[in-house]
């Protein structure tokens, strides 16, 4: 494995477009879909593993509610779990790669990163709004720990 | 989803399989049963609307769009098909990541093995802005992005990924086009034997290599300015056992000499050029083939031929896919192209080829003996029962 290597770009250079009044609606379902691809996988993937047991013998009855995982099962499905999530959620990363050079990038190693737009150097969102300049991200930070000291607050009492 | 024939294929999980299956069953259901839906929608309530606006029907496509915009139908509609052509490419990226190492040593393996064809790249070949500034059709990395020295990959992602995104409307090895047209002049023209055949913007060569299986005689040429396309696709006409030429040349300044081939051929080429790159491509076309050589590009057909909702349809891509030469070459009329590039008027050509793949050959040479109405909503049309359009003309 190299580690060295340039990752793929991933993102569209031009952007995507939108069509619904907010490009939010355009995003969650692209998320929606994306789920929805993810479960089938997982159908076809339990299709074949039903097919396999049927050829070699049936499950008992309650042997999957009963099972337990080994702790280096659940650590492979804990790292499959986040590329999961992170898959299902990859849409909103366009934005980030989209914002100006101040924007945080991942500072994981690049093999691990995948979606940054480093290679070709990946070009605003055409037909997305501005991102919130840097007051307003502080203000909203500002209200957004305002609020938690509030609830913090309100649990303690 | 189809899996591709060749050993240039990437090694794909069960569950990777799985997402592709997803991603062309969706793009089957958005083009297939959402465009049916969007254009009874529109029939049924979008032109009546109109008419009563207006007081007449829209005149053409962008009167359609225009009208359309605002309905929701049309927004889920573009959403979900923006969302499958993006998820076509991402659906491949995880197994491109992991096999894109291995490609080169495969190249060079089967570059021993046959020593079929061959390959001559030109570095310092400047790459037109039409591929070097956007990611047509929304393809990261487009068809010239390159990662290491000799890479491969961009090459790999348009295959492996026109598998996902065709549905198996192309054939089994993405070449539809090019076995059509290759047997429809071939059944249409039994008088004619081209000796040298050259394929315009043939990127990974998919339908370049029909022509040498329909014309075996024949020496066969496909250009790109993409090396990382054509390096792939020397490799793929490899591994397929045909023998094909590939260069790094730009079709708008050829380097073969006058006079030197019989046919120039290109596909789903022209809409992707600007107008006068596509004026200075007919005229080397021209240059270079012989007295009673054909030149004959299958392309998206032309709006002047099609009704206002299909001519909207196909130009959907121009506006949403990053497509931006798509509707201008579409509103060009290429009759007047091929005249304007030396070509006599009386000898342009213009057919509507039944895809092989989806009718069988009896149709295919069916269809040779007659011509055929352009305007169809299967025409140009990735769907079901598609009808491949082109144009031309004898020099």
């Amino acid at each position: 494995m190299t580690h060295t290597r340039k990752p793929l770009r991933r993102t569209i250079r031009g952007g995507r477009p939108f069509f619904f009044a907010d490009p939010a609606i355009d995003k969650i379902l692209n998320m929606v879909v994306t789920l929805g691809s993810e479960v089938w996988a997982l159908r076809e993937r339990l299709a074949a593993v039903e097919a396999i047991q049927e050829r070699q013998g049936s499950l008992a009855a309650g042997e999957v509610d009963a099972f337990e995982f080994s702790p280096a099962q659940e650590a492979r499905l804990a790292a499959d779990r986040k590329e999961f999530i992170e898959n299902l959620f990859r849409v909103l990363q366009e934005q980030v790669d989209a914002a100006p050079s101040r924007a945080v990038r991942s500072s994981a190693p690049a093999a691990a990163a995948p979606k940054g737009g480093a290679v070709f150097g990946a070009r605003g969102s055409r037909r997305s709004p501005p991102a919130p300049s840097r007051a307003q991200a502080a203000a909203k930070a500002k209200t957004v720990a305002k609020a938690k000291t509030r609830a913090v607050a309100k649990r303690k009492r | 989803m189809l899996e591709l024939k060749h050993e240039l294929k990437l090694g794909k999980t069960r569950d990777e399989k799985a997402r592709m299956n997803f991603v062309s069953g969706l793009r089957a259901h958005v083009l297939n049963d959402l465009a049916s839906g969007m254009r009874a929608v529109w029939e049924s309530q979008g032109e009546p609307d109109f008419r009563r606006r207006t007081g007449r029907a829209p005149k053409d496509g962008p009167e359609v769009h225009k009208a359309i915009k605002p309905s929701e139908y049309f927004r889920f509609y573009s959403s979900l098909r923006v969302t499958a052509q993006d998820m076509v490419w991402q659906s491949v990226f995880p197994a491109l990541d992991r096999g894109r190492d291995g490609l080169r040593k495969q190249a060079a393996a089967l570059e021993t093995r046959t020593g079929l064809g061959s390959l001559t790249l030109k570095p310092d070949l400047e790459v037109p802005r039409s591929v070097s500034a956007i990611d047509v059709h929304l393809m990261a990395g487009n068809y010239d992005g390159e990662y290491d020295e000799g890479d491969l990959t961009a090459g790999s992602l348009y295959d492996n990924g026109l598998a996902v995104f065709s549905f198996g409307l192309m054939g089994q090895n993405l070449d539809d086009i090019g076995q059509s047209i290759a047997g429809f002049i071939r059944a249409k023209y039994p008088q004619f034997k081209p000796k040298k055949i050259l394929d315009l913007g043939c990127t990974i060569g998919h339908n370049t290599g029909p022509w040498k299986d329909h014309f075996p005689e024949a020496e066969v040429h496909g250009i790109d300015v993409a090396a990382p396309c054509l390096r792939y696709g020397h490799a793929r006409a490899q591994a397929q056992g045909r023998d094909i030429h590939f260069h790094q040349m730009n079709a708008e300044a050829l380097e073969f000499p006058d006079a030197s081939f019989d046919v120039v051929f290109s596909s789903m080429f022209l809409h992707e050029v600007p107008r006068k790159g596509i004026e200075k491509i007919l005229a080397e076309a021209h240059r270079v083939l012989k007295p009673g050589g054909l030149m004959i590009h299958m392309e998206l057909p032309p709006n002047s031929q099609l009704s206002p909702y299909d001519a909207f349809y196909l130009d959907w891509d121009s506006a949403y896919n990053n497509e931006p030469f798509y509707k201008p070459f579409r509103d060009l009329k290429p009759a007047d192209l091929c005249r304007h590039a030396g070509f006599k008027a009386a000898q342009y050509v213009q057919f509507v080829v039944p895809s092989v793949g989806w009718y069988g050959s009896e149709v295919l040479k069916e269809a040779a003996s007659h011509q055929q109405d352009v305007d169809s909503d299967k025409t140009g049309r990735l769907t079901d029962g598609v009808l491949w359009y082109c144009f031309g003309a004898w020099k």
